[in-house]
């Protein structure tokens, strides 16, 4: 806390100090700058264009330097609209009184009238004041060295240098028409250009259209030959009363009447309907002015700057270049064009380059898109017509094999049928010897008959296993909902019935159901249960169980005998056609019967299994769909 | 025996191709001491023939016996004919045959036989066979006169 304390105020302290040092730095400089007066003195009214231009220029540069502070004083001498030299002492004795108490550092004229007013009075109005001109005519050499000082810039007759351009431009020219007049007719400025333009009547015919009444100025002009140019110098005419046309006003009836192009040389026209020329721009003069005047007033004798010449620049206007067909390749170096109106593309070329951009993105990724999508509809015809040739593969393939199968059909059939026949021969006159000529067989004769007959039973019955387990592979299978219980009780009263000795049967088959082909489950049961009657019969009491367990999905059935058994190394092999574990004498056999409980299970989706020890019984497992 | 008709004793006609079967069908009804005679078409050719010779006025059989697979015109061909035949078709007919197929026996009783008998392999089952179809096709389902 008590530290906290100290430093604010420590802080407190130091910016205490600094405000200080600030303020007393502030006053250091106010007291070392002592303020500016200026005074400019203008022709013509406030709100005249040239006037206006000039201060822009002339304003700007001046109030953009922060080492100068300056007051401005501005002065009008509207010698056009308040003329006579009555109007003139008027004006000085009111100058003398106001700024008597004034020390003014610079005084600015501009343009020839103003200079002219403030010369002609010098001795007594700001007779120690150094002036800057703007102006046209030279002062002469006595003037720049009489006095406080006199400097300025003189604004050249450009008018030379603009026909030159105008000439250029327009090659075929034969007649150029100079426009100009005051109202006071004094013809002052077409003086001024038969004195400039002298010189030029070997090229071309220079025509004066001087002092004409706005309404006739319009009819002449309308009548202007093809290769003729206008040179436009400067025109105020009083119309109808007491208005005045300004020469820009005056200048936008010519060039709403005139065929041909029309040249300038005041900046204020371009815009009016001049097409160009080298033009006195005010604003430039203002900003040449201003840099004098700041030279003056930091110091620097007036004596010693050198009057100089207002620059002038090629200026056009960009519409009149476009009405004349005149390319900007043409002009000079350096040239202005005013007005240019910018074409869509230079006016939204951004926004237009962003958008096609965007269009050209969106079309590449719609393009991108449309690629893929056709690669994915090739792909998927590709894979149609594939899987339309594997279909029509298969269905060859099947037709085949159902046709093999068919054959194989007709050929098992055929052999059960032609192998029987012969076999009957056998057996039948084997018995018909055995029968009708028992007395007369000598020694084994009879035995050897009994053997002819009891191989007949063999095959006879190996046929129709064979018979029975390919009719197995091809019968249809009719899957349904059977009970179990009364399948097993039948046959089980079946093989009581054709066993030849007592064998104590054990049901214990609740009332369970399976989904399963009738026909081969109790083929598969009958066949289990002569295998379970063949392998008890050399045991004292034989004894077959048959039990159920069921689960979820499936239902376990088993037939469980006390016979003789196997080795389980065998459990799978006893179910293959033709495998024979028993000694055929002992227990005879096909090999075929549990090879059909296999096929049965497997083609109901069901398994078929068994386990035993030799000696010990054997256990037949069916498990059977639910 | 069992003959106890008063007319002439009308003949039973086995159509089989197999000349040891058909000796020893004869021999079978021998030995059941069948009077019958036994007329033999040895393919189903000769047996289509007998219509001619029925209608000619030979005595119809009391039975016919009739084995499926025969070359040239099977057995359930004729069996066909013979059920589909105004005159002939209540002749009784027994198919005696080796074929245990199922379709072989479904189409023998759709085209109408009247009994369908696998021929036994063993002799002493045959003359069985040859004493119920004496029983039950000649003696018994003889019409009386």
């Amino acid at each position: 806390m008590l530290r906290d304390r100290r430093k604010s105020r420590l802080l407190l302290a130091l910016s205490g100090l600094l405000v200080c040092a600030l303020t007393s730095v502030t006053t250091a400089q106010d007291s070392a700058a002592p303020r500016k007066k200026v005074l400019v003195l203008y022709w013509d009214s406030k709100d005249f264009p040239g006037n206006v231009s000039f201060d822009q220029g002339f304003q700007a540069s001046l109030n953009s330097d922060p080492s100068i502070k300056l007051d401005l004083y501005s002065e009008y001498l509207d010698s056009q609209r308040f003329p006579g030299e009555r109007q003139t002492e008027l004006l000085y004795e009111y100058l003398l009184g106001k700024y008597s108490g004034q020390k003014i550092d610079v005084v600015v004229a501009t343009p020839d009238p103003a200079l002219s007013f403030l010369l002609k009075y010098r001795k007594h109005l700001f007779a120690n004041t150094p002036i800057v001109f703007v102006a046209v005519q030279r002062p002469a050499l006595e003037t720049l060295t009489a006095g406080a000082g006199l400097t300025g810039i003189i604004r050249a007759n450009t008018q030379r240098r603009t026909l030159d351009l105008a000439l250029k431009l327009h090659p075929q020219t034969k007649d150029v028409f100079v426009i100009s007049g005051t109202p006071e007719h004094d013809k002052r400025f077409e003086n001024i250009s038969r004195e400039e333009l002298a010189g030029y009547e070997s090229r071309i015919r220079l025509n004066y259209l001087t002092d004409l009444s706005v309404s006739d100025l319009v009819e002449r002009v309308k009548s202007l030959p093809r290769d003729s140019i206008i040179l436009y110098v400067w025109q105020r005419t009083p119309v109808e009363e007491e208005k005045l046309l300004q020469t820009y006003q005056v200048l936008e009836k010519v060039r709403q009447a005139a065929p041909v192009p029309i040249y300038g040389m005041g900046s204020r026209n371009v815009g009016y309907g001049i097409v160009g020329g080298y033009v006195q721009d005010s604003e430039r003069n203002g900003l040449e002015t201003a840099d004098i005047v700041r030279r003056i007033l930091s110091g620097t004798p007036t004596q010693s700057i050198p009057v100089d010449s207002a620059s002038s620049v090629p200026m056009f206007d960009w519409r009149e270049l476009q009405r004349w067909g005149i390319s900007e390749s043409s002009l000079p170096s350096g040239s202005v064009v005013r007005f240019k109106e910018l074409t869509l593309w230079e006016q939204y070329k951004w926004r237009i380059i962003g958008l096609a951009t965007l269009i050209a993105v969106q079309t590449l990724i719609i393009a991108l898109l449309l690629a893929e999508r056709r690669q994915r509809r090739l792909a998927k015809e590709a894979l149609d017509r594939l899987n339309a040739e594997l279909e029509t593969r298969i269905e060859q393939r099947t037709a085949a094999l159902n046709a093999k199968s068919r054959e194989l059909e007709t050929f098992a059939y055929s052999v059960a049928h032609d192998l029987k026949a012969p076999l009957r021969g056998i057996d039948g006159y084997s018995r018909l010897l055995l029968e009708d000529y028992a007395g007369r067989l000598e020694g084994e004769g009879e035995n050897f008959l009994q053997i002819i007959q009891r191989s007949t039973d063999e095959m006879n019955q190996l046929i129709d296993d064979l018979l029975a387990y390919s009719r197995f592979e091809r019968r249809e299978l009719h899957t349904g909902k059977i009970e179990l219980a009364p399948i097993v009780t039948s046959l089980v009263e079946e093989k009581r019935r054709e066993a030849a000795r007592s064998i104590d049967f054990v049901v214990d088959v609740n009332g369970g159901t399976v989904l399963a082909d009738a026909s081969g489950l109790s083929q598969s049961l009958r066949n289990y249960l002569d295998n379970a009657v063949k392998f008890t019969r050399n045991v004292d009491q034989p004894r077959i169980e048959i039990g159920t367990k069921e689960d979820a999905d499936t239902c376990v059935i088993w037939v469980r005998d006390n016979g003789i058994g196997f080795d389980m190394k065998y459990h799978d092999r006893i179910f293959d056609i033709f495998q024979r574990l028993g000694a055929t004498e002992d227990y005879p056999g096909t090999g075929i019967g549990l090879a059909i409980v296999r096929k049965a299970m497997e083609r109901m989706g069901g398994r078929a299994w068994a386990e035993s020890h030799p000696g010990a019984g054997a256990t037949f497992y069916l498990e059977i769909p639910r | 025996m069992n003959q106890l008709e008063t007319g002439p004793i009308r003949p039973i006609l086995l159509v089989e191709d197999r000349p040891i079967d058909i000796d020893l069908t004869r021999r079978a009804f021998e030995r059941q001491k069948v009077l019958n005679p036994l007329l033999v078409a040895r393919n189903g050719e000769e047996a289509i023939a007998f219509f001619d010779r029925w209608d000619a006025g030979e005595p119809l059989p009391i039975c016919i016996l009739l084995d499926l697979r025969m070359p040239k015109i099977n057995g359930l061909e004729v069996l066909r004919r013979l059920k589909s035949h105004p005159k002939f078709s209540t002749i009784p007919v027994v198919v005696l045959t080796t074929s245990t197929e199922d379709r072989d026996v479904e189409e023998a009783y759709k085209l109408g036989c009247n009994s369908y008998i696998v021929k036994p392999v063993e002799f002493d089952k045959f003359v069985d066979v040859a004493a119920k179809i004496e029983l039950y096709w000649c003696a018994i389902n003889r019409p009386l006169s």
